[in-house]
């Protein structure tokens, strides 16, 4: 049904010459993955996909095309990305056409990977399950059971802003007082969650897969490129690694919509999320701002109010 | 964690001070002749909103074992509102750094304005003491330069 | 000469062998991420994995690695030059891709024209045990670029493994070394019978479809073709298929200095990085995507063929698998050929 009116809406769109190109989902060629599909005239527009594999934040596309008018499938967390960075000034007010899908969870395609025995050849969703198919098995799995993280805790799934919504907007799961997530990290002791860390970025090959797939780092020059002030070296020493996730997760305060994208990039394997969703967490507590939630209210790091909280000072 | 403690092991502290009070305070400080611990290393900045919270991830990485940010009081801004700025770059780093495992302490922040010369004296103090009892900077700290590096030796 | 190991004989080979020598292999960094490491109990070994996410080109060609350290003390300068290597090595457990890989960068490293004397040391101090792939994965084209899961070229020793036991085979000067491994007892019929099952099955499973076959003269003609705009457009640039990439080379070196001390440092590289052509003068010969995911190609299928006669690409499949945009150069290489 979704994938029917995306594939329409997109002919639309370009048949009337509204945007130049649409950035959807289209078939990958392995199992439990879409790939995203550059679709630039209406005839093509018929390869667009849509189901629970179409895991990638589409919006981090945007920094190459700025002088094409685009369409763009959203879904909860993209619509936020493209908020956050419609703050941030990236493109022009008409530049873009969001056709928004309240997304239905995405799969955790490592997890189904390491719960079967052999290589999946073959997957595909059936209602609230997904079966997989190898050489010699064939496993029916529930689907609620191996999303990602980012989305088991989403509870933005409908896109906040879009040009058009392809389906019946989805309940969204309770606003909780606390992330659970942060707040089970936080019950460690200072040394677990050093040892944590330290262990997590040690796998770091500074390949730089996260900030790539990331929306919100699209600085011309990054930091770890910076040569005049050397921030950090460009090698593997530990120290190195675990600055370099520091500073790229403190880049994200006020500005991360919580998606993923980081970690499912990562060939490594290496748990990103549980910074950014601290960062999100202090920063609703502190300055009641949520990224990509409301289009007007200016980033928290670039505004401050007298009364902001300073019990931490002496 | 105070492995490897000498045995007349002294904190090395990073100051960060305003120039227009923080800074002028840790000067009358001097002047009035008010003692307090010689652990701090001092480096002046216009606005404690100048400080880019790499200088303090840079400071740690290079093994100093703590670090005092101080600006002028919210309202007394030589740049009107520069520490309101910097306020919340502080406030967002500390817990973060906190929640990454970095020992409570080791990076403190206070208002200490060109009249508090005490005061100055009294955080210093204070920030001397908590490193004290920290002891020297473990986590974090760049080795390489004492054994080299080799990635498919160095086990994970 | 082929002989067999046991695996319950397995941990006590591994300490034996760590006795005499530098042992590399497979360890498990986390689930389902595996690496080479140098190892330091014979229990981190971890043959697990179809394949490691790292190349075991990390062995010879480290990711990060100190060329030599400096500390001035008054008025000298103490240079400590890191590239001799101690101990004797084995790297065990690497696939024949990899090990295909390692010999077509020696081409590079300890070539006609050039020795790079940090690599060709560690080379030449290693003692090659390659293991076959019974399983190989629907993503390895290895056949098709004159690779195998069961080619024995680069391999000192190889292994298959029967199920409660390796078969191995002794196959250069350093190979026959272990001749006399206390661990190592002669092959029965049976399971020598077992290891052609095996190796045929397995050589059915990989793709040998690739149509490689004079891709080189074809991307001769596509320099300025429109098709490379098409190709780069799901690409993020991120860098992953450059540093798992078993054949990829590039690397870059930098001096990391505190005042009295300091370290050269050679880490690896990717031409998919914006600053890679940086030229100083603030000009960029590849300035977009496009550019470098171009030279990316011709590299591998038209460059190195030009200079070694060999494609630069053993088939691994790793950049299939884990680009995070579902990248497949299994696709680019059909479109090159289709025109």
């Amino acid at each position: 049904m979704i994938q029917e009116k995306i594939r329409e809406k997109a002919k639309e769109l370009l048949e009337k010459k509204v945007v130049d190109v649409i950035i959807g989902f289209g078939e990958g060629t392995l199992p439990l993955r879409a790939t995203p599909l550059f679709v630039r005239s209406p005839d093509e527009a018929d390869c667009l996909i849509w189901n629970s594999f179409c895991e990638n934040n589409l919006s981090t596309y945007l920094h190459k095309l700025t002088q094409f008018k685009v369409g763009l499938v959203v879904k909860g967390c993209d619509s936020r990305s493209i908020i956050a960075l419609s703050l941030e000034k990236r493109f022009k007010p008409d530049q873009l056409f969001l056709i928004g899908v309240p997304c239905q969870r995405m799969v955790d395609r490592r997890r189904v990977k390491k719960a079967v025995k052999g290589e999946i050849l073959r997957a595909h969703e059936q209602g609230d399950q997904i079966i997989v198919e190898g050489e010699d098995f064939k496993t029916s799995l529930k689907k609620d059971d191996f999303l990602y993280p980012s989305c088991q805790l989403c509870i933005h799934r409908n896109p906040a802003q879009a040009n058009i919504l392809v389906g019946d907007p989805v309940e969204e799961s309770p606003l909780l007082e606390i992330d659970p997530e942060v707040k089970d990290f936080e019950s460690k002791s200072v040394e677990e969650r050093w040892t944590f860390f330290e262990k997590e970025s040690s796998r770091c090959i500074r390949c730089y897969a996260c900030r790539e797939a990331c929306p919100m780092c699209y600085c011309a020059e990054c930091f770890v490129d910076s040569s005049h002030p050397k921030w950090v070296e460009k090698g593997l020493s530990p120290s190195d690694l675990e600055f370099y996730h520091i500073v790229r997760a403190y880049h994200q305060t006020g500005r991360c919509s919580g998606c993923g994208a980081c970690e499912r990039a990562c060939p490594m394997e290496i748990r990103l999320t549980y910074l950014t969703r601290k960062l999100n967490l202090d920063v609703k507590e502190l300055y009641d701002f949520e990224a990509g939630c409301d289009g007007e209210l200016p980033p928290p790091l670039s505004t401050f109010k007298t009364e902001d909280k300073q019990e931490f000072i002496k | 964690m105070a492995n490897g403690l000498e045995k007349n092991w002294e904190p090395k502290i990073l100051a960060f001070l305003c120039n227009w009070c923080s800074y002028a305070g840790a000067d009358l400080a001097g002047t009035s002749r008010v003692q307090y611990p010689p652990t701090i290393r001092v480096i002046r900045v216009p606005c404690s909103g100048r400080i880019n919270p790499l200088f303090i991830l840079k400071a740690l990485q290079n093994g100093i074992d703590g670090v005092l940010v101080s600006g002028c009081h919210p309202g007394d801004c030589h740049y009107i509102s520069g520490n309101y700025v910097g306020r919340r770059k502080s406030a967002t780093l500390k817990r973060f750094l906190k929640y990454l495992g970095f020992e409570e302490g080791r990076v403190q922040f206070s208002w200490v304005s060109a009249a508090e010369g005490i005061k100055f004296s009294q955080v210093v103090d204070e920030i001397t003491q908590s490193i004290k009892k920290l002891g020297p900077a473990e986590r974090f700290v760049k080795r390489s330069f004492e054994f080299g590096v080799n990635s498919s030796e160095r086990k994970s | 000469m082929k002989l067999k190991l046991d695996k319950k004989d397995f941990q006590p080979f591994l300490q034996n062998l760590m006795d005499e020598y530098d042992l590399f292999a497979p360890i498990r960094l986390a689930d389902g991420v595996f690496a080479y490491k140098k190892i330091d109990q014979p229990e981190e070994v971890d043959l697990s994995a179809s394949n490691t996410q790292k190349p075991a080109k990390e062995v010879f060609f480290p990711q990060s690695e100190t060329m030599f350290r400096y500390e001035r003390a008054g008025k000298e300068a103490r240079i400590t030059s890191t590239e001799g290597v101690e101990r004797k090595r084995v790297i065990l457990g690497a696939r024949p891709c990899d090990i295909q890989a390692v010999c077509l960068i020696d081409q590079v490293f300890s070539g006609k024209e050039y020795t790079d004397v940090y690599y060709a040391n560690k080379r030449d101090a290693t003692t090659v045990i390659g293991m076959a792939c019974n399983h190989p994965l629907s993503t390895c084209f290895c056949t098709s670029m004159k690779g195998g899961p069961f080619a024995r070229e680069g391999s000192d020793l190889f292994l298959i493994d029967l199920g409660e036991a390796y078969l191995v085979e002794l196959l250069t000067e350093k190979g026959t070394a272990f001749s006399q491994n206390e661990f190592l007892k002669k092959a029965g019929p049976n399971d020598l019978n077992l290891a052609k099952e095996i190796e045929e099955k397995a050589s059915k499973k990989t793709d040998a479809s690739m149509p490689v076959e004079g891709i080189d003269k074809k991307l001769d003609q596509m320099v300025e073709n429109p098709f490379w705009e098409k190709v780069q457009e799901k690409c993020l640039g991120c860098r992953v298929c450059t540093y798992l990439c078993p054949t990829c080379h590039c690397f870059d070196i930098v001096d990391e200095a505190l005042t009295n001390k300091g370290q050269r440092v050679r880490n690896w590289d990717s031409c998919l990085s914006t600053l890679y052509s940086l030229e100083t003068s603030g000009h960029n010969p590849r300035p977009t995507n496009r550019e470098r995911s171009r030279q990316r190609i011709m590299h591998k299928f038209n460059y190195f063929p030009k200079n070694f006669d060999q494609i630069a690409c053993v088939g691994c499949g790793r950049c299939i698998l884990y680009c995070p945009a579902g990248f497949d150069i299994r696709q680019t290489i059909k479109e090159i050929q289709k025109g």
